[in-house]
């Protein structure tokens, strides 16, 4: 994908954000009462518009640009190879970062950051040694727990079902 | 005086030096780890000084930007990686000293001038402080929306290679902001009828996300590539530079404090552009210019003091206007708002003992700095080998336990992820991310100020073109946005292998 695809791309769904965010504004919050009185609505109003416009224009440069590299023939600025989105990964920190949520509050700081060292290194991080896996789940868990609720008496997550420390 | 003896008295107990010498060990260490930069350090670094008293607080935060800004120097001079964008002109002549067999003394040059210029930013912030909120504490709310204006509209245009990118992420982060209840007359927007959602979008987690959580994500997908631990490392110390040595380039080391503390005043810039201006400009007038590249010590001695005078530069619009030029300049403004220090023309009159308090701390800092990078080069350098993915994990649950600690509510740990992801696509396919956290720190007193501001004239719009003041920043504003349009149109035809000049 080049750069300017990505760019096309990525102006598309602002236009989407930006129509549906123009909407819901509208359809949502109430107007000022006029005579120049600037009510709830118009910043939120004028932000969407305002990103309307501006992926217009994203669309418009990505599609001249995509045109003279074109005519060119040549690897142009916009034709220069997009850099990489790694999905999976985004995707799966994605996920467990929520699943941490959970975990801690349903069973406290100790177990939940416990859990995800090892679903972490494990899959994301593809470690096969369990002494490896162990010594840094523990390691990490113990530390935090040493250094944030007993030296510097931040409150950690309790769990509602089960909670250790 | 009297506030000044009392703020001596304030930073100088063990608890806030302490303090400020933790974050600056923490501010070294993620400054000379490569993709951690001293931005994330601040956000996770945060939720820590919830609970204590002002001063040591902001020291802490204060100590973790200076340690930062200079513990990126260890890696762009060992390896030949800037562990900062700031750094980035360091590793030009750093590196080569090191193949040279020079490390030592690069590491402690670069050290003694990141001092020199961090206190000399230090004075001047001190004098223009003053002078610049005596100016400003006549603004009114239709000035202050035009300041404002100006500088996000500075900021929008010079955090990137592309200002129409930098826009479009600068009314992103105005929009997020907008989300919750109107500050005037407290009507939901845009909430859904969540509880969640009415008190808005959670600064200090959207900035653990978004600085954080992208660091996870690349550490995390292409960990087989960057592995410092398998480059030779030389036995490494902190040899102090000979007082001839600096005396031969005072004059140099002040004119990059200037370059530095004035790049830095400007908001949207910060140390990459500071520091890569102080190089050009040493190399340019330097009498063994043909050296540079080679392991000229002027090389290092140049971006060094420019990057550690930013820090003073940028705390000027942030203490006297309440403007913050950076994201790590952004994080400090929302610890001093925590422990009730709104910075603006009126900071001294209400806070005196505090603000001297920041400055002795500052002071301090420098002197863990020292201290640290003296005795604890060998740490950072075993830092170093730590495999980067292992660190992630440990930032991960440092994200967590930051986001939770801030409401005790794991909703901002869901919109923490939510908002990290985005930000990695993001900046994936080079959208600054700056421009959104300043966005949605600028964006609650660009309205509250713009709708005072009617209020005050009942409606009529002439109480802001009949302010000179006013009129005066909405031209620089509208000015900055043409000239930086006009020069992109120029640089299109050139190679555009440019340094990102952010630290987020």
């Amino acid at each position: 994908m080049t750069t300017q695809r990505q760019n096309t791309i990525f102006g598309l769904i602002l236009l989407i954000i930006a129509c549906a965010w123009t909407w819901l504004v509208i359809d949502t919050i109430p107007p000022g009462f006029g005579d120049g009185d600037i009510g709830p609505r118009a910043f939120p109003l004028i932000f969407g518009v305002s990103l309307g416009v501006l992926s217009i224009l994203l669309l418009v440069q990505a599609y001249l640009r995509g045109r003279t590299g074109a005519a060119g023939g040549q690897a142009g600025a916009g034709q220069e190879v997009a850099s990489t989105i790694h999905w999976v990964a985004a995707g799966a920190l994605l996920v467990e970062i929520s699943l941490y949520g959970v975990l801690l509050e349903k069973c406290g700081f100790v177990i939940a950051t416990l859990l995800i060292i090892v679903v972490v290194m494990r899959f994301n991080l593809n470690v096969r040694s369990i002494k490896k896996i162990a010594l840094m789940s523990v390691g990490t868990t113990l530390i935090c727990w040493a250094v944030f609720e007993k030296i510097l008496g931040i409150y950690l997550a309790n769990g509602t079902w089960i909670n250790l420390g | 005086m009297d506030s000044f003896l009392s703020a001596l008295a304030l930073a100088f107990t063990p608890y806030a030096i302490g303090a400020v010498g933790f974050g600056t060990l923490v501010g070294l260490i993620f400054g000379s780890i490569p993709g951690l930069t001293f931005t994330v350090a601040l956000a996770l670094a945060l939720p820590i000084t919830f609970s204590m008293e002002p001063v040591p607080a902001i020291g802490l935060l204060l100590g973790t930007y200076i340690g930062g800004m200079t513990g990126g120097s260890v890696s762009a001079i060992l390896l030949g990686i800037p562990g900062t964008p700031s750094a980035a002109a360091t590793v030009l002549d750093g590196h080569p000293m090191t193949k040279n067999g020079d490390a030592s003394i690069a590491l402690g040059t670069a050290v003694i001038v990141s001092v020199f210029g961090g206190v000399f930013s230090l004075v001047v912030m001190i004098v223009s402080v003053d002078l610049v909120s005596r100016i400003a504490i006549g603004f009114g709310p239709a000035e202050i929306f035009a300041l404002v204006l100006f500088g996000f509209s500075t900021i929008c245009g010079l955090c990137g290679p592309s200002l129409l990118k930098g826009l479009i992420s600068g009314v992103l982060g105005l929009m997020i902001m907008t989300i919750g209840l109107d500050a005037i007359e407290g009507i939901p927007r845009l909430t859904f009828g969540s509880i969640n959602m009415l008190q808005g979008v959670n600064l200090l987690v959207a900035m653990i996300g978004l600085f954080a959580v992208p660091f996870i994500i690349e550490a995390f997908s292409q960990r087989n590539d960057t592995s410092f631990g398998s480059k030779p490392m030389v036995n490494v110390r902190t040899e102090l530079p000979s007082i001839r040595l600096l005396f031969k380039n005072l004059w140099l080391m002040i004119r990059c404090s200037v370059i530095g503390t004035g790049i830095g005043a400007i908001p949207g810039t910060g140390g990459a552009i500071a520091s890569f201006l102080a190089y050009d400009h040493a190399k340019r007038f330097s009498k063994s210019s043909k050296t540079f590249g080679k392991g000229n010590i002027e090389g290092v001695i140049a971006p060094e003091t420019a990057n550690n005078a930013v820090t003073g530069g940028t705390l000027i619009p942030l203490l006297s206007l309440g403007i913050p030029g950076d994201p790590a300049t952004a994080i400090v403004l929302a610890g001093l708002m925590i422990h009730g220090i709104v910075p603006g023309p009126a900071l001294f009159m209400n806070h005196a003992t505090e603000v001297y308090g920041m400055y002795v701390a500052v002071v301090i800092a420098y002197f863990w700095v020292l201290g640290l990078q003296l005795v604890g080069i060998r740490l950072f350098v075993h830092v170093l080998k730590v495999p980067r993915e292992l660190l992630a994990v440990v930032v991960l649950v440092l994200c967590a336990v930051g986001a939770y600690s801030i409401r005790n509510s794991a909703f901002d740990i869901y919109s923490m992820a939510v908002i990290g992801v985005g930000a990695y696509i993001l900046v994936a396919i080079r959208v600054p991310i700056t421009p959104i956290i300043l966005g949605m720190v600028l964006g609650p007193t660009l309205e509250n100020e713009f709708r005072t501001a009617m209020m005050l004239s009942e409606g009529e719009w002439n109480i802001f073109y009949t302010s000179p003041t006013a009129v005066v920043f909405f031209g620089l504003a509208a000015l900055i946005i043409v000239l930086q349009g006009l020069s992109e149109l120029k640089i299109r035809r050139k190679s555009r292998q440019e340094v990102q000049p952010t630290d987020a």
